[in-house]
């Protein structure tokens, strides 16, 4: 018996070896894979009326949003020190600024295209929070107008902020490991068939948008699941919807005219606003997208595979409390002595949200239609409650208090189920405990 | 009516039934307009943030709080405000009930109830008590005069119901 376990132990430990390193050849062979052709305007580039070196950069960079990662609150824009929050420790972005010591004053074209398009800096291999995965995509030409953007700015002398970060997770070298099971250098492939203007969305979603960094799903590992590309995903408490053109569980039943609406302005008559992480793209990055960039999204977002999620998220447009009630007035079964939701909703909520939702003097606030009110989790009403939101568009803007200070988890709970009832027909299964999980993800 | 003059740039709307031009920031709330340029003080600011309810304006007909509207979203549009909520009979029939049971306490935020009693009295004839406590719980008092707030409203409610069945 000794012997057959011994034997078999041998088996599996040879099977084991064989496939490691069968595992690590692929990788391998698949890294070293040449990265493809670069690719050419007017897929990529800024838009033809822009001449200006300087402003072609600066029109990547906003389209690519380095701004709001490279910038914290209260610091010089491009300066870093933003926070990441992680379930393993703390990640603090680095100073873009064209300092020599502190910032990237001192790289190379080669040093800046490297670390965009490979995550390698001159120092080290970099966390995947820069995302590269999707930056691989770039043509290197876009890269270095970025960075003669970048360069054009006023330098800001801010060392970096140490990571905080929990073994192993603080052991860089295992990153290169974590690049060989998850990364590839590759190109944008151009798809001619399908035509410029939707390989142009393609190039703004997946290369200079990053989108599927909060919007596709992770492997355990931190990889981009592919073949479910788009369908949401959560991070720091915040919920990324599924942006696949799915009718029920996807945008498949927007509107062009909302999803331009939404990807400008940040608000969808009839759908969603933009909050949290998505209001901030929309202010740094997609309001500045000329027309035609804006229309190449929406082509692209029609065009990837659709992705059915959970059914249970289905948004519902004509949610039965919501269409009973007037502005002022609830539907007639909305008891404010049994359900605190509701009452919590008729003093803080209804002044800018009506019972009725329509958002009242801020288009902003309406809430019928909304992906967020339709989720059965709750995530991003929560996160509102707690944290509030803001957005500005042009010279116009919104703000929503958050009621972390307020508000018991208790009552959190009891207003989100009433919300996700009335606007949006659906059983709220968020509990105190997710609430108080979510009071750190800001 | 017209509601954005593009030759000169001016935005049109009504208050209290008057035309009225801003050729000012578009971004600028509806209560700052009211109250620096128009000079009608009647409607106060509380919180800025919507939440208190102070400001209370109707936009054709519904309550608003100034406080959040950018000037903006008023083109084409017809203001009220305490000023003129007397023309309409519920607000007539609301102020009237406001010095009969002498709702108001400091008053500073009566003219926001007011508002919203009207508001309220148009959607529903007759309110109920909790209606009431959910159509106007975005309506702070800090001197607590609900309860008198409330019977004021019913007040109301009867009068108009009596003058529209005498009519």
């Amino acid at each position: 018996m000794t012997v057959h376990i011994g034997r078999l132990c041998r088996i599996v430990a040879r099977v084991l070896v064989v496939g490691a390193t069968l595992a690590i050849a692929l990788g391998t062979a698949l890294a070293l894979w040449p990265p493809g052709d670069e690719p050419a305007p007017p897929v990529s580039g800024a838009p033809a009326r822009i001449h200006d070196p300087i402003s072609r950069g600066a029109y990547l960079a906003r389209a690519a949003d380095c701004i709001a990662c490279h910038s914290a609150p209260g610091g010089k824009p491009l300066a870093g020190g933003l926070p990441f929050t992680l379930p393993f420790g703390t990640l603090y972005s680095t100073n873009i600024t064209p300092d020599k010591e502190t910032g990237i004053g001192s790289w190379s074209d080669d040093d800046f295209v490297r670390a965009v398009r490979e995550g390698v800096s001159p120092q080290h291999t970099l966390y995947p929070a820069m995302p590269y995965p999707s930056y691989t995509a770039l043509a290197r030409d876009d890269v270095l107008a970025i960075k003669a953007y970048l360069f054009s700015q006023q330098p800001v002398r801010a060392a970096r902020t140490p990571n905080a970060l929990a073994f192993p997770f603080n052991q860089r070298w295992v990153l290169p490991l974590w690049k060989l099971a998850f990364f590839r250098n590759r190109r944008m492939v151009i798809e001619e068939a399908a035509g410029v203007e939707r390989n142009r969305g393609a190039y703004l979603a997946n290369a200079l948008g990053h989108c599927g960094e909060c919007h596709t799903p992770r492997t355990v590992g931190y990889g981009l699941q592919d073949a479910r590309a788009l369908s949401g995903e959560t991070a720091q408490g915040w919920r990324a919807g599924n942006i696949t053109p799915d009718p029920w569980t996807g945008i498949g039943r927007w509107s062009d005219a909302q999803l331009t609406a939404y990807l400008s302005a940040g608000h969808a008559p009839g759908r969603s606003s933009a909050s949290g992480p998505m209001a901030e793209v929309i202010e740094h990055s997609l309001q500045y997208l000329d027309a035609d960039d804006i229309h190449a999204l929406v082509v692209y977002l029609r065009s990837v595979t659709p992705v059915q999620t959970d059914p249970r998220l289905m948004v519902e447009l004509k949610p039965q409390g919501a269409t009973r009630s007037y502005d002022l007035l609830p539907a007639r079964d909305t008891d404010l002595r049994t359900n605190s939701g509701a009452r919590l909703f008729s003093s803080d909520c209804a002044g800018c949200h009506a019972w009725n939702g329509n958002g009242r003097q801020i288009s902003y606030a309406s809430l019928t239609g909304s992906s967020s009110v339709n989720d059965i989790y709750g995530r991003n009403v929560v996160q509102v409650i707690l944290h509030g939101t803001r957005i500005r568009v042009g010279e116009a803007g919104a703000v929503m208090p958050g009621f972390a200070n307020r508000y018991s988890d208790a009552e959190v709970v009891a207003l989100t189920r009433f919300v996700l009832a009335h606007f949006g027909d659906k059983e709220g299964v968020v509990s105190e405990a997710d609430v108080r999980g979510q009071r750190s993800d800001k | 009516m017209k509601s954005v003059d593009a030759s000169t740039d001016t935005l049109l709307f009504e208050v209290n039934g008057t035309p009225t031009r801003s050729t000012g920031d578009l971004q600028t709330p509806l209560l700052w307009f009211l109250r620096d340029d128009l000079g009608l003080t009647g409607t106060k600011f509380g919180c800025g943030i919507a939440m208190c309810g102070a400001c209370t304006v109707h936009l054709d007909g519904i309550a608003v709080r100034a406080c959040q509207l950018p000037l903006a979203g008023l083109a084409g549009k017809s203001v009220t405000t305490i000023e003129g909520v007397a023309r309409t009979r519920a607000g007539q029939a609301v102020q009237q009930a406001w010095v009969q049971l002498n709702v108001a306490q400091c008053g500073y935020c009566q003219s926001g109830q007011i508002m919203t009693a009207t508001a309220l009295l148009r959607e529903n004839q007759a309110p109920t008590d909790a209606d009431i406590d959910a159509a106007m719980n975005g309506n702070v008092c800090r001197c607590a005069t609900y309860r008198r707030i409330k019977a004021a409203i019913h007040v109301a409610a009867r009068a108009l119901s009596e003058a529209g069945t005498s009519e």
